[in-house]
């Protein structure tokens, strides 16, 4: 009962994780990019959602509606401050990562002036109801988390293989040279990968807020190394890939923390990493990139 | 208004200190020139702001200037911000030294890390020629800090650290105003385990194995405590500083159903955690070690699950002593919310060390100044500090005082008589 209990607290930590993980990956996938200020993103999109539920007296669905709308703004203009301008001069494969690393940091030390440094939280009836099986339990805001990265997975999925502007991210992905030569304007592209995949890393930060009652400026920093992480561990730029990796990432986490002790928690996330690189350097799911799947 | 003082750290009108690397600014400076479409009025601004970071000033003399390090950044910036609270009422009324000019502080964000806490208390020395600093504020940073200050031989005192041996191994320039776990906790759980009506035999204790006090609690001075209780600890399991999922933790407990729980970590992660037990469904009577601090932010990260959690704490907010009475009352006027213990605990150094400057005739940073402001806290005997009343320092450098024992009732830190 107890290692069950443990397997569910491993799943709900998990699904966290691949929230955020499915946004980095279509951004790497689409552009070979490690966007390092995406757990930045995620951090703003769950004070937008705050923001919106302490001010504006909303529901946690318009909430996320806010999130998503809000940070699918920020990520354009990210693109266009931040990455656009290197692109443009042909800067060096290390500038767009240091660029990336300033925003983070830039949008932390604005939003510690904006909302302090502490943490704070949703009102606790956001919290969600817990829910009792048995001797097992999880809350309805872990159900609602682990549903709704399934439904993006699938949505992301079907957005990339069918749509037209899905399509388009693909054949950019593979080269943007000959995406060019195919009519694609590709830095609409671009734009647009930047503004779907902030749009989910702000519905991730606000669904975190709901299910963990810590929003602070710092929420993003431990976000973005895990992301790393599971992008590594699930392939790199593979949505089911992000997917599958956070969830075994939550669940090796967990069971370390409950059979061993915390201090063992990120040494063996990390065995996990090296092992998998040794055994399976391209990962869990091999496709290269969120285009190809 | 904002001004950048010289050492690249933006000082806002209302004082909060944002720490932004002189390298950073001028990146943002440079970015800010660039194309990219920030509008003209800010990107002067942000230039001035980069531009400024880089320049020095000239350092005042004639004036007495006490070095203060403290979280204002990072995951113990909650702390850092009720002492800003208290710095700002000190000095409003208190930054004259009489013949000596003016009491300045120069104010340095540590973000409750160590690294940061070593080469800020360098820089206060080296540079800013402080004659003494008050700080930091975790015992990780102090642990870090003592030593620098130690073999520059300038008086350093924090206000806050609890972790025992710490100023002990930093003899003869450091210092604590507050007491030590070892001393808190005993009392603690002696009178926890006395008031609860369902005898306690078997706890289990949780403690945060990255702060380095609440490690140092957990791993050795607790469990003393509870053994001296004749209470037997179960299970001691872990968690980090900055965790957020206590599930794991909760679920491996509750399988071990004991009578109590025993908790030593700082509020934010403690709130987390006592949030999860209620929420898995274990209804125990809960003790949290000193290092929780009576602390608002507590209580609003735990809700409704903080009800009854039983701390110590040096600071009695209720106290009928006038000058307490006062303390709250103006802290609350200018803060809008309760002072806490860091507060009291920054208020009482504030003060002393002022006396402490005041009554041994320090006029600057001289070694002498030095020497004398060490003795004064050596010796100190029975001073009076404004809210904790006569203070002792014991050979050790600590601060000798009885906890005040501390429980939520209605969402309220009340005393436990």
């Amino acid at each position: 009962m107890v290692f069950l209990q443990q397997l569910i607290n491993g799943v709900m930590l998990g699904s966290t994780y691949a929230l955020v993980a499915i946004g980095y990956s279509l951004i790497f996938g689409v552009l070979r990019l490690l966007h390092f200020a995406h757990g930045e993103v995620f951090m703003v999109g769950a004070f937008i959602g705050l923001g919106a539920v302490v001010y504006l007296h909303v529901g946690p669905l318009v909430a996320l509606l806010c999130a998503a709308v809000g940070c699918a703004l920020l990520g354009v203009v990210i693109e266009f401050v931040a990455f656009r301008p290197i692109r443009r001069r042909n800067g060096s494969l290390l500038a767009p990562i240091v660029s990336s690393l300033g925003v983070g940091l830039l949008l932390q030390e604005v939003a510690t002036n904006l909302f302090g440094a502490e943490q704070t939280r949703f009102p606790p009836q956001f919290e969600g109801e817990m829910i009792r099986l048995g001797g097992l339990f999880v809350t309805s805001t872990q159900l609602f988390i682990l549903g709704t990265s399934f439904v993006l997975m699938l949505a992301v999925h079907l957005f990339v293989s069918y749509t037209k502007y899905g399509m388009a991210m693909r054949a950019s992905a593979e080269s943007t040279d000959v995406a060019r030569l195919l009519g694609i304007n590709v830095d609409t592209v671009i734009v647009l990968t930047f503004a779907f995949a902030s749009a989910l890393g702000g519905v991730a930060g606000v669904l975190v807020g709901f299910a963990f009652s810590a929003i602070s400026p710092f929420m993003g920093v431990s976000m973005s190394i895990k992301g790393v992480a599971i992008m590594l561990i699930g392939g790199l730029g593979s949505i089911y890939g992000a997917m599958v990796g956070g969830l075994i990432l939550g669940v090796v986490e967990v069971m370390t923390v409950g059979y061993l002790a915390s201090s063992y928690r990120d040494a063996f996330s990390f065995a996990l990493l090296i092992i998998m690189l040794l055994v399976r350097p391209q990962g869990l799911f091999s496709g290269a990139s969120a285009a190809k799947r | 208004m904002v001004v950048v003082n010289r050492n690249g750290f933006i000082v806002f009108h209302n004082n909060e200190v944002l720490a932004i690397d002189n390298v950073f600014m001028a990146a943002v400076a440079f970015l800010a020139s660039r194309d990219t479409g920030i509008g003209v009025g800010m990107r002067k601004t942000m230039i001035a702001i980069g531009l400024s970071a880089v320049a020095m000033a000239t350092p005042a003399y004639a004036d007495v200037q006490i070095g203060v390090l403290m979280p204002t950044s990072g995951f113990a910036a909650g702390f850092g911000l009720e002492e800003q609270g208290s710095i700002d009422l000190f000095m409003k009324s208190y930054s004259d030294l009489g013949p000596a000019g003016k009491l300045k502080l120069v104010i340095y964000d540590t973000r409750g890390e160590p690294a940061q806490a070593i080469s800020l208390t360098k820089k206060l020395i080296d540079s800013d020629k402080v004659t003494a600093i008050i700080g930091p504020y975790l015992s990780g940073e102090s642990e870090a800090a003592f030593p620098v200050a130690n073999r520059a031989a300038t008086p350093i005192v924090t206000p806050s650290s609890a972790k025992p041996g710490i100023a002990a191994a930093n003899r003869p320039w450091a210092f604590r105003f507050s007491s030590t776990t070892d001393k808190t906790d005993k009392a603690l759980i002696e009178h926890w385990t006395k008031k609860q009506s369902k005898p306690i035999k078997n706890v289990v204790l949780f403690y945060d194995g990255k702060d380095a006090v609440s490690s140092s609690d957990g791993k050795t001075v607790m469990p003393a405590a509870l053994k001296a209780a004749n209470v037997n600890v179960l299970d001691a399991i872990s968690f980090q500083t900055g965790d957020v999922d206590f599930s794991a933790q909760v679920t491996r407990a509750k399988a071990l159903n004991p009578d109590g729980i025993v908790v030593t970590a700082l509020f934010t992660e403690a709130g987390h955690l006592v949030s999860e037990l209620r929420k898995q469904g274990m209804t125990q009577p809960i003790a949290a070690g000193v290092e929780l601090s009576l602390d608002h932010k507590f209580i609003e990260i735990a809700g409704k699950a903080s009800e009854g959690v039983l701390t110590a704490a040096e600071f009695n907010r209720d106290s009928s002593k006038p000058t307490v009475v006062q303390f709250v009352k103006d802290y609350e006027a200018a803060t809008h919310h309760l002072p806490g213990n860091s507060s009291a605990l920054m208020y009482d150094t504030l003060s002393l060390m002022r006396h402490c400057i005041m009554s041994t005739g320090v006029v600057g940073n001289s070694e002498a100044d030095k020497v004398k402001i060490r003795d004064c806290w050596a010796n100190m005997n029975g001073v009076e500090a404004p809210i904790a009343g006569a203070v002792t320092i014991n050979k050790d450098g600590d601060g000798v005082r009885q906890p005040n024992f501390l429980v939520v009732r209605d969402g309220k830190f009340v005393v436990d008589p």
